[in-house]
């Protein structure tokens, strides 16, 4: 029986954001059809069940009530702490489950959340939070028949999805990560976690420097691409120097002084600035740092569906002819 | 996040000041002395604190029925609150007010509130006035996850919304209208999403987490004070007491609370200020110290002020009508 793992982030697209920049809030109610149109997508590739993270606030309800496929659709047995962890915790066991994908609805923080549990399970990432790189802004329907097509083994893998660069951050004996970018911001307290003030960026490692993005790695996707499949990253201090116009948050267009950047190796490691503040993963201010602190780009993230990609390598002939 | 060393010590007395208060009422209204009603704060009290460190004196408040964490937040004494409390004459409210009907003008404190949905309104009154003088003042609104439902509250936040009026509304979400779970009694999943609705700003923070809550309750005071209009915060909270005191608090698990009292917010920004060096493990318990000397003093001070007299009924409660109209008009 094909099966399929879902984690919904209900707290996604809902930060300090929407007051201190232009972005938008998503309902629930849109989280909810998007979540549906997935699980149609699904179900119509021949899945026939999903184990899904309980959202706590009735989005995969709302999506399920309306569900006209015979799917069926079980909550995994995870404790609710209302936090990250339970992402974490869903991730971990559904790769414990051997689940063949993960479709994921939320931002980069939702998956770099997902990356900590799972390693080895491919990922269909579907964006719903703020300002996102890493999961496609894409139709649910069509996230949902590409994890339907990862699920029932009708994708060639190697073809069809890539092994994901992340950041990893060495400070005092551990390591977080993150799948975009890590910043050193002049803040001592996490509070709301969003960064949007560059001014309070010290320095940015980027996994990933995508002209077309939003957030703290367009300052790197302005003066030097790197996308995401290049065995390269890239590590910016700000300051004083070459003077860039970067859109660092929704609505938010600003001009950035680089002091100096370079590209990184794959694997180099980079001493982060001494600074009395904190790390910001993927945007989100996490880490405090005390002491010595480096980082490094590795291709050590999450294994990501290309959704067209798989779209278009399967020929939809062949589930209709299986179906019969 | 700009956080001084003052401003740090003054939030986490407020915050104390709050759970001593309460704590004290807890066992005053147990032991039956306080007359009335009282529905205590204890547990949200980085909510009311986050957002009044961005207000002052002029700043307008609207509370609810569990007000006491609102005026002291918002400066109100604690001597005459709780004296307002014991029905004294010394009491903020001449004693006529009870723990349900708490105000100081002077103090922008425009009034616990016995109505569930009965701040927006008010909240829209005072920032009107503010909007129409130019005065720069902000109105900040309390209400709860109950509140939300009710008509006054939508009637309120579109009214701010279409005036474009100084309110920074919060949403206390403590998950429980009374005794009705939220996930039962809200459509909408999350509060803070019907801002889409209105067409303002709208977020969800963590109420156990005083900084997230400083900085976002920062955020929409700013936009307030600069004339961008209403703003709607949802924060997340849970109150370590029942609805009302004497609640049996029969609809939610002691494992919950427990949870809950453990992820502490008074504590959890102790340990944030002491690991980054804006107080010393001593600065807090001299606060400590202060404020159950403050509630102590504040007891003696409300059981020592007298009765009101009977004949006081009537006073403060209608407004005089000029003697020279009631003749015209007769």
């Amino acid at each position: 029986m094909a099966a399929a793992g879902l984690i919904v982030n209900p707290a996604a697209g809902r930060d300090i954001r929407r007051l201190v920049a232009d972005a938008p809030l998503m309902s629930h109610r849109e989280k909810a059809s998007l979540c549906l149109r997935a699980l149609e997508g699904l179900a119509a590739m021949g899945v026939e069940r999903v184990h899904a993270l309980d959202d706590g606030v009735g989005i995969l309800g709302a999506a399920c009530a309306k569900l006209r496929a015979e799917l069926a659709v079980e909550l995994l047995p995870i404790e609710l702490e209302g936090s990250t962890d339970d992402t974490v915790a869903a991730a971990r066991l559904l790769e414990q489950m051997r689940v063949p994908v993960i479709v994921t609805l939320g931002g980069d923080g939702t998956n770099r959340a997902v990356a900590c549990g799972c390693s080895q399970t491919p990922l269909v990432a579907l964006s719903t939070g703020t300002n996102n790189v890493f999961p496609s802004l894409v139709d649910g329907t069509i996230a949902g028949m590409a994890a339907g097509l990862v699920a029932t083994g009708r994708v060639d893998l190697d073809r069809a999805a890539t092994r994901a660069k992340r950041v990893e951050v060495v400070t005092a004996g551990r390591i977080d990560l993150a799948l975009i970018d890590a910043a050193v911001v002049r803040d001592r307290f996490v509070g709301s976690r969003a960064v949007w003030d560059v001014q309070r960026v010290r320095a940015l490692v980027l996994a990933r420097a995508e002209p077309w993005a939003v957030g703290l790695s367009s300052i790197g996707g302005r003066l030097h691409p790197v996308g995401a499949h290049e065995p390269a990253g890239l590590y910016l201090e700000l300051g004083e120097g070459e003077t860039v116009l970067a859109p660092i948050a929704p609505g938010r267009v600003v001009e950035v002084s680089v002091a100096q950047w370079r590209v990184l190796e794959l694997d180099e490691d980079i001493e982060l600035p001494a600074c009395d503040g904190v790390v910001a993963l993927d945007g989100e201010r996490e880490v405090p740092l005390d002491g010595v602190a480096s980082a490094r780009v590795a291709r050590r993230g999450p294994l990501v569906v290309d959704i067209r990609a798989a779209l278009a390598a399967a020929s939809l002939k062949e589930v209709r002819a299986l179906d019969a | 996040m700009e956080l001084t060393k003052d401003k740090a010590l003054w939030m986490y007395e407020r915050m104390v000041l709050v759970r001593t208060f309460e704590e004290r009422v807890s066992k005053l209204f147990a032991d039956g002395e306080i007359p009335g009603f009282v529905h205590l704060y204890a547990g949200e009290e980085a909510v009311a604190v986050g957002v009044c460190a961005h207000l002052d004196h002029a700043d307008f408040i609207t509370s609810t029925h569990r007000g006491h964490g609102h005026c002291i937040a918002k400066g109100v004494d604690v001597k005459r609150m709780m004296a307002e409390l014991f029905g004294r004459v010394d009491g903020l409210c001449r004693g006529k007010g009870g723990s349900m009907h708490v105000a100081d003008v002077s103090m922008g404190m425009l009034g616990a509130n016995g109505i569930v949905g009965g701040g927006p309104p008010l909240a829209c009154g005072a920032a009107l006035t503010a909007k129409t003088l130019g005065t720069q003042q902000v109105a900040a609104c309390f209400f709860g996850d109950g509140a939300a439902e009710q008509g006054t509250t939508h009637e309120g936040m579109n009214l701010a919304a279409i005036w474009n009026l100084p309110v920074v509304f919060v949403c206390e979400n403590n998950q429980f209208a009374e005794s009705t779970p939220v996930t039962y009694h809200c459509a909408a999943g999350d509060i803070a999403e019907r801002a889409a609705s209105y067409n303002i700003p709208g977020v969800t923070v963590d109420g156990f987490d005083l900084l997230a809550m400083y900085e976002a309750a920062g955020a929409a005071v700013e936009r307030a004070r600069a004339g961008e209009g209403p703003s709607l915060i949802e924060a997340k909270t849970w109150r370590y007491f029942g609805h009302f005191e004497g609640d049996q608090v029969t609809y939610r698990t002691a494992e919950q609370s427990a949870d809950y009292r453990e992820r502490d917010p008074i504590k959890r920004f102790a340990d944030q200020i002491v690991s980054r060096d804006l107080a010393v493990p001593g600065d807090l318990e001299t606060i400590q110290r202060s404020a159950e000397t403050e509630i102590e003093e504040a007891l003696e001070y409300a059981r020592s002020s007298p009765m009101p007299q009977p004949e006081d009924c009537l006073t403060d409660v209608y407004v005089s009508y000029p003697a020279a109209k009631l003749a015209a008009s007769a």
